[in-house]
Formats: structure tokens, sequence, C-alpha cells
């Protein structure tokens, strides 16, 4: 067997450069760490005193240490250090294969023959560097505390604030006069001289005070004279009024104004907004400007992606559409994908019990009788809505056009051609007699259905029907389901 | 010492072979290095291009430089079992006794190339296979073992698919690699010109015998791979499949089923073989990533999205291998990575 010791000797080399990059690494972490704590003494040098400056030199050199020796604490297994060194180095997974099958019970024949192999490449190797340098984020930040540090240091102290009482005992032993009666009557004469502002040098206390005192209640239809409000007298009636209907609104539950409801909070009701005025202008299709409607398309998608798939599957065959230059089918695109945005916020708001939900607008419909649209109302003025729209024409009752014709034939095509042959002829009984057997059906209808529709959405979240033809897949099924 | 012997044989046997091989074959050599390297891995190739591209020339050039017995079946739809592995036929002899007597099929000899294999019928396909995967075929109730070394080269072409049955997913993971043949640049196909519109006068040597070939097979296995690249492998495969929570957006999207372990056995089977052959004694992470596209690239079983998008397999397994690289490192040091 050959002898590994100078594998072992590359590996430990590889492993010393590992864990000197490692110390400058957290060493340099450490110090950008210590240098930003050692900013807080030197902020508080007034309250600290001269020692600041140690204080905050012995926190940088603490975090560069404190990181260095992490780094040096951190693990460094043979087996990586190997691979880096085969990679590094250029010796294609020879080392560690070497190392790791050298130590194994079912080494084959040809291990020897790696390990000299791994050896003679080695010796073949300079001393080269095998793990780069590496340095942190916070290295190149690191010149930043240290500036500061340094400014701090060679600033004057950082007056900070002082929250206490003033000190009136030190104040009466600068004035030198332990009479306080005698103050307090010194004081009551300044203030009774008439130009005693003028005299002494004013606070912005003493003037908000003076201010406060000047703008009595007689005075406000002064200071309001140039406004609207300064002819106005005061009506306490009508604000008493006012008070109660804005209660009896309040007790109006209903008749409160829904702020989900405003359509800027509904990107469905804005994406309505902007299809009407696109439509409203009475464009025909090919005269409605083709960037709007690719603006308006991507962003039902973006929407769609966001809420309703569907809804964006539709959008991006309008954009498909746009693409091909067909602008007929992409505003057909958009309205379908509008409508599917639509159901799909009815569906939500059901869901949370809002107005404007399906249920709330089921309850709706059955109180009303026949159809109870109101004008003005924007959601039910959808032109996207149920009927669909033909382009250029209006709201369509057949929104997927009209029915193909059947192919015409007779009944009587499937039947044999002819005579009857005459006389008598054998024939098998087929009937069967006796009860049935009472037997639940093996395949119920029901549970088939469901299956195969459970089959149908697994199919598509795995995506393997395609996206153009998801949606007619899911209407067929839709369709069998409301037989 | 014998095992460096053993070694140096394998670089020489493979070198000269290869070297025989690209005497008549011009360009190609990532397919020639396949055939090759699936040659000495103990599986079968699998090799798919246009017409006219040389590769039934690639197959029969290599039978060439084997002193190995040679046969070519011709695949059409109505070709029958019987016509590949054989049949008993009736036989009379001297005394006037007739008797039944096995006739060998094609699929009796060392180097078998399957032409056009996707043009047989399932049924003729699969008695292909059967053999392949067993090294025996089964005839009249009797079992008959194929000769050792047992080589299929198939053939299939892509672009004319009317009236072809392509291989199920099952089938075609029996082929170790799926080599793909591509048109030549400009430079090989002016030497093609050259080469093949004078008269010949390149011959092919015998450079390797049977038993050599099988001796060498068994030198293959020795071929030590160390852990973390036995890892990546396992990866590189794992990241294949739509349901492995590390696999690339490209796989989610596109694919449906992702390679069998067979795959990683082909990776780490053909590494070991280019190690060999580049007088190398054991597998690298560098080997691994040369063989993950010819042995995973027909394993790889696209959605229909993927069908319809064109993606290549060859891009997924490019993915994969990206994934497991990253993914193999991902818990590391930074200065272990």
């Amino acid at each position: 067997m050959v002898d590994p010791t100078r594998l072992d000797r590359l590996v430990r080399g590889v492993a010393r450069q590992v864990r000197r990059r490692r110390l400058e690494f957290y060493g340099l972490k450490g110090a950008f760490y210590g240098a930003v704590a050692a900013v807080v003494p030197l902020l508080a040098k007034g309250l600290v005193g001269p020692a600041a400056a140690a204080v905050a030199v012995a926190l940088v050199a603490l975090g560069a240490a404190a990181g260095a020796l992490f780094g040096l604490a951190l693990a460094t297994p043979r087996a990586d250090v190997a691979r880096v060194a085969d990679r590094a180095l250029g010796l294609e997974d020879r080392v560690a294969t070497a190392f790791e099958w050298a130590a194994r019970p079912d080494r084959t024949p040809l291990v020897d023959l790696l390990v000299a192999d791994a050896i003679a490449h080695v010796e073949r190797l300079a001393s080269a560097q095998a793990v780069r340098r590496v340095l942190p984020g916070e290295a190149r930040l690191l010149p930043l505390p240290l500036l500061v540090i340094l400014v701090l240091a060679v600033a004057p102290a950082v007056r900070l604030p002082v929250n206490r009482l003033p000190d009136f005992a030190a104040h009466s032993d600068v004035e030198g006069s332990p009479d306080r009666t005698g103050k307090l009557e010194s004081r009551e004469q300044t203030l009774a001289k008439p130009d005693a502002l003028k005299a002494g040098p004013l606070s912005e206390r003493d003037l908000e005070r003076a201010s406060a005192s000047l703008v009595s209640a007689g005075d406000r239809p002064a200071l309001f004279k140039d406004t609207a409000l300064g002819g106005q007298r005061p009506d306490f009636n009508s604000f008493l009024k006012k008070g109660d209907e804005r209660l009896k609104l309040l007790e109006q539950m209903d008749a409160l104004p829904d702020l989900r409801s405003d359509f800027t909070q509904s990107e469905y009701k804005m994406m309505l907004e902007q299809t009407k005025a696109l439509t409203a202008e009475g464009l025909r299709p090919d005269q409605v400007p083709p960037q709007k409607v690719r603006e308006l398309l991507e962003e039902m998608e973006q929407m769609g992606r966001k809420q309703t798939p569907e809804a964006a599957q539709t959008a991006a065959q309008g954009l498909r559409a746009l693409d091909r230059g067909d602008q007929v089918k992409a505003l057909d695109a958009m309205n379908r994908s509008l409508n599917t945005l639509r159901r799909a916020e009815e569906e939500r708001k059901g869901a949370l019990n809002l107005s404007g939900g399906k249920q709330g607008e089921t309850g709706r419909r059955s109180s009303d009788s026949g159809d109870s649209k109101e004008p003005g109302n924007p959601e039910q003025e959808d032109p996207g809505g149920s009927k669909g729209l033909e382009p250029g024409k209006g709201p369509s009752d057949h929104p997927q056009g009209e029915a193909t014709p059947r192919l015409e034939a007779k009944p009587r095509d499937s039947s044999l051609e002819g005579d009857p042959r005459s006389g008598k002829k054998d024939s098998i009984e087929t009937n069967t007699y006796g009860r049935a057997a009472r037997v639940p059906s093996r395949l119920p209808v029901g549970s088939a259905f469901e299956q195969y529709q459970r089959m149908m959405e697994e199919a598509i979240a795995r995506e393997q029907v395609p996206r153009d033809y998801q949606p007619q897949v899911k209407d067929y099924f839709r369709a069998l389901s409301e037989k | 010492m014998a095992q460096d012997a053993r070694v140096q044989e394998f670089v020489k046997s493979f070198q000269s072979l290869r070297s025989e091989v690209q005497k008549i074959i011009v360009g190609h050599d990532d397919v020639i290095l396949s055939v090759l390297v699936g040659l000495f891995a103990g599986g079968h190739v699998l090799l798919e291009g246009a017409p006219g591209l040389g590769k039934t020339l690639l197959v029969r050039t290599l039978a060439e430089g084997l002193e190995l017995s040679f046969s070519r079946i011709q695949f059409t739809p109505d070709l029958m079992p019987a016509d590949i592995v054989g049949t008993n036929i009736i036989v009379e002899d001297t005394s006037g006794r007739k008797r039944f007597e096995f006739q060998q099929g094609p699929i009796f000899g060392h180097i078998l190339l399957a032409d056009e294999i996707n043009r047989a019928t399932p049924k003729t396909q699969s008695a292909l296979l059967e053999g392949m995967q067993e090294g025996s075929v089964t005839v009249g109730g009797a079992t008959r073992p194929l000769p050792a070394p047992f080589f299929v080269l198939a053939t299939q072409n892509p672009i004319e698919m009317e009236g072809t049955y392509p291989l199920p997913e099952a089938q075609l993971d029996r082929f170790i690699f799926k080599a793909r043949v591509r048109y030549p640049a400009i430079e090989e196909l002016n030497a093609i010109i050259e080469r093949t519109t004078r008269p010949r006068e390149v011959e092919v040597r015998r450079v390797m015998t049977g038993p050599a070939v099988l001796r060498l097979r068994e030198l293959v296995r020795e071929v030590p791979i160390v852990s973390h690249v036995r890892d990546m492998v396992s990866l590189i495969v794992m990241t294949t499949h739509p349901g492995f929570e590390h696999a690339p957006e490209v796989t989610r999207r596109f694919v449906r089923y992702g390679s069998s372990p067979r795959g990683a056995q082909a990776m780490v089977l053909g590494a070991k073989v280019l190690a060999l052959s580049q007088g190398r004694y054991n597998v690298s992470a560098e080997d691994i990533r040369a063989m993950a596209a010819p042995a995973l690239r027909h394993r790889i079983i696209l959605n229909f999205e993927g069908e319809a998008e064109g993606i290549d397999s060859d891009t997924i397994v490019a993915r994969a291998v990206e994934s497991a690289e990253r993914l193999a490192v991902r818990e590391k040091e930074v200065f272990l990575r």
C-alpha cells in the first residue's frame, strides 16, 4: 500500500488555508459590529469622560477578536477540505477519492493505483493557494463606522438632552439672595411695568402666553373677519338637527356605505371602468386603439394570475389574438376575461358575505320578481355580463353564437333494407325469469362523475392539459354537472 | 503492477478502437464516445438522427474494429419476432426421420445493428428488447443464451414519424445511452465528401477481441467513486422529477416523469469508463457532467406542455445538473463550497 502521508500533508495545508481565510472573514465581520458598538460610548463621551476613546478602541478590537475566534472554532472536515483541494488545484477528485477509499474495507485493487496517482499529481503541484479570499459584505462598510469613530473621538462631547427640573438651589446661589419673599416681590414689580416685555429678552413661551391672552372670546369675529365664516352666527339648532340626522343614519346599518365596494378598492371594477371607457365611445372593434386593448389585457392577465388563472388564460388568448392582428377576437377575449373576473369577485364577496357577492345577489334576485336591473348601477350594467357582448352591436343573448345546425338525416337511414322473410323463424328466447338481485349498482353514476371531475382538476393542476384547452375542458364538465 | 497493466490495456484499446472508427467516421466525436462508453459499460446504445448522417456506417465500422460477429436487422412493419430470435424448423436426417431444429435468428450475434427500430411493431421490438435485458431468448419453451459480449446499437429516425411505433418509455430505459447524431459542420461535411467519393483506401484494423471486451468491462466496475460525486448523481436524478422539492422550474413545468434509477447507474458506469479511458483511476464530477445528457435524455418524459413547447430534454438535464451542483454545496460553509 502506498503511504498517503503526502496527501495528508496537502490536506492539512489546505485546511490551514481555510482557517486563515476564516480568520480574516469572521474577524472583519466582528470588527464591523465592534465598530458599530464603539460609536455608542463616543456619543456618550460627555458621560463616560476621557475613557470613551479607549472603550471604543477596545470594542473594535474585541469584535475582531471574537469574530476571528469564531472562525477558528469552526470545524474543517477532511473530506470537505480534500474536495476543496481537488477543485482548486484541478485534481479531478483524486485526493478526496483516495482519502475516502483508502480507509474503506471494500477497497478495490485500483485504489492503490489511485493513491499513488494522487500523490504523483500532488508532488507535481507547486505550493498553490487553494482557498481564495472571500470578504464579507461588512468589510466594505467597515470604513464608515471607523470614520464616525474618528470624528467623534476628535470632536467635542455631544450635549445630551437632560430631562430634569431646573436647579433652583443653584440659581439662588448664583443670585446670592437667600430671601425668597424679596425675590417674589421683585418679580411682581417687573410684571407690573408696561414695557417689561420690551425690556427683557423674550422667550417663545412668553410670546404664546401673550397671544393667548389677546385672543379672547369676543375677539374671534375679528379673527375670522376676512373669511366666509366672519358673517355667520353660531347656529346651534341646526347643529343639533344635523346631529340627529347623522344618528339616524348610523342606525340604518344597511344604508351605510360599504367602503370595500368603492370601485377603486376593487381591481375588477377598475378594470370594468377602463373597459367601459374604451368601448363606450361607440367605436367599432377595429377602431379601438390596439395599444389600449393590449394594456388592458396585460393588466387582466396580471390580475388573473393573482386571483383567477382562468381569466389570465383568457387574457393571454386575447394578447395572442392581438399579436396576430385579430382585434375582434382580442376584444372578445377581454370581455370573457372580465366575465371571469366578475364571477371570481362575486364568489369572493359571497364568501365574505359582502354586498355584491353571489349569495347577496341571489337573495336580491329572489326578492325581486323578474328583471330587476336598476339603471345606473355599475354592477348591473356590466357590458361583459352573462348575456355576452357582440363587438360593435352591444349585448347579445347568444354569447356562444348560434347553435350549429344538425346534419339532415332520416330516421330510416339506419334501418335494414329489404323485405322481411316469410315463414316460421327460429328464435332464442332472451327473457329472464325471477327477481333481480337487490344489489347496489357497481358504478354509481354520481360518484363516477365526481371521480372524473377530480381527475380533470388534477390533470389541469399538473398542467397535462394545454393551457388553451383548459377552459373548454372545464366548460365541458360544468355542462355535465348542470345536467 | 498487474492492475496498472490492465488499466494501460484499457486505455490503449479504447484509444485504438476510437481511432479506427474515426478513420471512417468524420466528426461525431461525442457519438463515437457514447458508443464506445456504452460498449465498455455493458449496455446498449440508441442512436437517433436524420437519415444519411452515418449512423449505420458508425456501427459497421465499430464492428469491423472488433473481432466479433456482426448482424444487422432492418426493422420494418412486417418484421416478426421469429425473424429476430429464430424459429424451430423441421429437418430430415439421413435416416429419413424428421425432427425440429432451432434455426438461430440474427439476434445471436455479438454486435447487433437494429436499424430504424421504431419501424417495427411493438411485438417485434419487445422480442429484441427482452434479449437485450435478459441476455437470453426463449423460443419454443427453451431458453437460449445470447453470446457475450452482446451489444445492441439501435437507430431511429426522428423526422419520419408516420407509420412508426415509437419505443415505449419502459423499453427506452433499457438503453444505457441515447446519442444524438447531429448534422455535420461545414468542415466535417467537406471531409466527408473528400473521404467518401474516392476509392476507399482506409482499412479498419481489428483491435480487440470479445474476451478482451469482457475483461475490460470487469475492470470498469472496480473504479472507485467518491461519496460527494455519488451524491451529486443522486441529486441529478432526483432533480429530473417534478415532484422533488428542489426541482428546477423547467422540470416542474415541463416534465411528467423523471429518470429512473437506471439513469443513475448509467451515469456512474459511463463516468467510470470515461475516467479509465483517460487513464484516471477515479470518477470525477466532470465525468458525471459529461455523461448526464446521454444517460438521462431518453429517460425524461415530457408532459403535454413540454411537447407542445418543443422543450429539449437536454435542457432539462442541463438544468438538473446545475441545480444538483448548487444543492450539493448549499449547506456548506463559504470556504468549503
